[in-house]
């Protein structure tokens, strides 16, 4: 996917239902209650966080650009996709994303093959001093260690290890292109990896392009890394996977939940905001179904909420609220992530 | 065989010293204040690192460029030193803590002036036994120098604050003006001073007056596609470097541009090409350049006056490392020089400036990073009326240094003692292949491009992971 055609697709998620810079959020992975709610209520985890590092100006070039060719429309605030922007969607709508998975350590995974690939290289061609493309220390540290603890200099990791490699970047959900670039962003011996520039150039993609391929490749390897077919990469994964996908804040939170405070309870000991502790409960059931619910919302009331969802086929909450005057915009958000959550 | 030369040959590999390399050495071992003169590609970088090996306790590094100081680290490490550690902006909270807490396992440490002002840091440096500090790139130091870093100037402070320490400045480019203020700066006790001459032979200059921008270009490509590299081409703006490299690779040339603005992973990468010989050119801004290591340079190109004449002699001398012949090229139009001045006064502080600077409520006032850096650290010395004189001082200085760099530039004399006098050196003997006022023939230095270069070579990315990991 292209950087203008993920923009489409989440504009057609959103349609008309959120602002025209929702979708930036989304892609920076901002830790907002708003943003981490859109993902459940929208099913846009492939795209939270992918792109951490996206500059507003960028993004509000590609937005214009869509707009001038007709694809998007702005309404009072709200961005909505056109007739001419559905049929550009992609036609394979499967995305190789994982986003909200892995929330950018997929770039330390990267660092650490791109130093472990570099450094074999080097030691087969008999060369121990060479400049390490990765400079942090802590790369470096845990690669020294998994050198070590896989017995490099008896056992010839190489192989292995490029079996490895091979299995994954053969992955039918992957075309040439994403092995091109992800092969030749490596460095070895006497062989430099390409820049982004120098990758653009020769797949006649942008620069913004080029990294979002390899971001693809770089999810898709590592849903398909396991223990068993690829040990060695299951190893260089480590703490790539994480169980809790909540941000650190909304950990702490669960934490006191699960001790049998209450939402207010938790206010004062963190001293925190009621807002803030409603933000952290939506991130809490975005990621865990079977969290219970039953103190902030009776099931009546969910059910309402959901149904009049359905209805007015809107996830907007004033209008929702407008029309349920006795619950609050907390139990709407509530209702509205756990329905997504149940279809998920 | 006497330990020195042991050293040198065990540790370092090398069989011999160079030229003052070993007078230099002893007089550090015999703790000694020393201050060096010597150009880029002289083997600066062992007068700090042997007497290590001859004497107990930590040496610390400081030096102002990050960028350089990871080279070092890494320059060491292939030299098999493992006790050796940089400790600046870029490490962790942790990892800074945990380099603090084991600081005496190092034997080399560098650092940033910044660094020095770090409470916890200097706590853990006191009960440190440390052999000798040495200020790299000491002409930083310099108000008068080219690239003065005002945090540079608290190390004066922080050595008041040490035990008395044993100071070796070191730096490739210093007129006697900027030696005396490293001397003051760094409370140096009579130092043993060591200035190599900065001519490099092996480096014939050439001066090319052009009417426009639109010729500089001509003459770039005409030189690029009719001569050998490697080369660099220097020129003022990121965009400028991209250009190009665009129009350049349009003509089969194996090029790539470099500038600040890019990610830290392609510099790196771009870096490593060039060095390898992948890419035959560079197309770069001057972030280019410092901790390259690469011998065979044989041309840079300048399409501007750069801002001084000790970061012209930086830039050329990353030619010729190896000993063989090479040129460096300059191109400039008339209009060049007010260009160059304003360039050079880009970061510098206005009168303006200085006086909201002394405002009360200076803290909330938005400036430009340098100028908010170079204005803090003067506040805290002079007073208003101060700090502005100052300003026009260094102002005018700026504006003179160009002037006569430009002069030198354009008038008839010999450019190789012209360069040499800036310094206040003057040249033993003349080579060959001076200059282009002292008749030069650039056809017998360039070598002929012969060879269509071009690697279009078919991207297959099963052959290349199958080489990379081969067994």
């Amino acid at each position: 996917m292209h950087f203008h055609q993920i923009l489409l697709f989440i504009i057609h998620k959103i349609n008309g239902q959120r602002s025209e810079n929702a979708p930036f959020y989304l892609l920076k992975g901002k830790k907002s209650g708003q943003t981490i709610q859109d993902v459940t209520y929208f099913q846009l985890h492939a795209f939270f966080s992918i792109l951490p590092r996206l500059l507003k100006e960028d993004y509000d070039t590609a937005l214009h650009e869509l707009f001038k060719s007709e694809f998007i429309h702005l309404k009072d605030s709200l961005v909505y996709i056109t007739e001419k922007g559905i049929d550009a969607l992609p036609s394979n709508q499967k995305t190789l994303f994982n986003g909200w998975q892995y929330r950018g350590r997929e770039q330390l995974f990267w660092k650490r093959i791109d130093l472990v690939v570099q450094t074999l290289s080097q030691f087969q061609a008999n060369e121990k001093k060479f400049v390490p493309n990765q400079k942090d220390i802590a790369t470096q540290q845990f690669i020294k260690d998994f050198l070590i603890e896989h017995n490099f200099r008896q056992f010839n990791l190489n192989n292995d290890l490029k079996r490895e490699i091979f299995q994954l970047l053969e992955s039918p959900f992957l075309d040439d292109l994403h092995r091109i670039i992800f092969v030749y962003r490596l460095s070895g011996h006497n062989k430099t990896g390409l820049t982004w520039e120098q990758l653009a150039r020769y797949s006649h993609l942008t620069d913004m392009n080029t990294k979002i391929i390899f971001l693809e490749c770089l999810h898709n390897m590592l849903d398909n890394i396991s223990s068993e077919t690829s040990p060695l990469l299951f190893d260089l994964a480590k703490d790539i996977y994480i169980n809790t996908p909540l941000t650190e804040s909304a950990f702490k939170t669960s934490r006191l939940f699960e001790k049998g405070y209450t939402m207010e309870e938790i206010a004062k000991i963190r001293k925190l905001k009621i807002n803030t502790i409603e933000d952290h409960v939506i991130e809490i059931v975005s990621s865990n179904k079977d969290f219970p619910i039953s103190s902030f919302i009776s099931r009546e009331q969910e059910e309402k909420i959901l149904h009049l969802s359905n209805e007015l086929r809107t996830k907007k909450l004033t209008l929702i609220k407008n029309h349920l005057p006795d619950v609050s915009y907390f139990q709407v958000r509530l209702a509205l992530t756990k329905g997504e959550q149940n279809h998920g | 065989m006497d330990k020195l030369n042991e050293i040198l040959q065990k540790k370092f590999g090398h069989a011999n010293f160079r030229a003052g390399q070993q007078e230099i050495i002893e007089q550090i071992i015999q703790e000694k204040d020393v201050i060096a003169i010597l150009p880029t590609g002289m083997g600066k970088s062992l007068l700090y690192q042997l007497p290590a090996y001859m004497m107990e306790g930590t040496v610390i590094i400081v030096s102002p460029l990050l960028s350089l100081m990871q080279d070092q680290v890494e320059q060491l490490k292939i030299l098999g030193e493992k006790r050796v550690i940089a400790i600046n902006s870029f490490l962790s909270f942790q990892e800074k803590e945990m380099a603090i807490r084991h600081l005496d396992y190092y034997k080399f440490i560098f650092t940033s002036p910044e660094m020095l002002q770090n409470e916890q840091f200097n706590l853990a440096l006191r009960n440190l036994s440390i052999a000798y500090v040495v200020a790299d790139e000491a002409h930083c130091i310099s108000q008068w120098g080219f690239d003065f870093r005002p945090d540079y100037l608290r190390i004066s402070g922080w050595l008041r604050s040490m035990k008395p320490l044993n100071v070796l400045a070191l730096t490739a480019t210093a007129t006697s003006e900027v030696v005396d203020d490293i001397k003051k700066t760094l409370r140096m006790k009579r130092p043993f001073e060591y200035i190599h001459s900065l001519d490099r032979p092996a480096i014939a200059y050439e001066m090319v007056e052009v009417e426009n921008q639109q010729q500089k270009l001509k003459w770039i490509l005409g030189r690029v596609t009719s001569t050998e590299g490697p080369g660099i081409i220097y020129t003022q703006s990121r965009k400028k470097t991209e250009t190009y490299t665009a129009l350049l690779r349009e003509q089969g040339i194996s090029v790539g541009f470099y500038h600040a603005k890019m990610e830290q992973s392609d510099r790196i990468l771009i870096q490593q090409q060039f060095q390898q010989g992948h890419l035959e050119w560079i197309c770069a801004t001057n972030a280019f350049g410092m901790g390259i290591h690469k011998d065979n340079i044989r041309q840079i190109i300048h399409d501007h006056i750069p801002t001084s004449v000790a970061g012209y002699m930086q830039e050329v001398g990353r030619a010729a490392r190896d000993g063989k012949q090479a040129i460096a090229s300059l191109l400039y139009t008339p209009t060049d020089v007010e260009q160059t001045f304003y360039v050079a006064m880009q970061d510098f502080p206005e009168e303006q400036d200085i006086q909201i600077a002394y405002q009360p409520e200076y803290a909330g006032v938005e400036q430009a990073e340098t100028t908010t850096r170079i204005l803090t650290y003067w506040k805290e010395r002079l007073n208003e009326q101060e700090t502005i004189e100052l300003f026009k001082e260094i102002k005018q200085k700026k504006w003179k240094d160009i002037q006569k760099f430009y002069t030198i530039i354009r008038n008839d004399n010999c450019l190789r003692q012209q360069l040499l006098h800036y310094f206040d050196q003057t040249l033993l003997e003349k080579p060959t292949y001076c200059c282009s006022k002292c008749k030069l023939d650039i056809t017998s230095i360039l070598r002929k491009r012969t060879d269509e270069k071009s690697n279009k070579e078919e991207m297959n990315w099963k052959k290349r992971l199958n080489f990379l990991l081969q067994s």
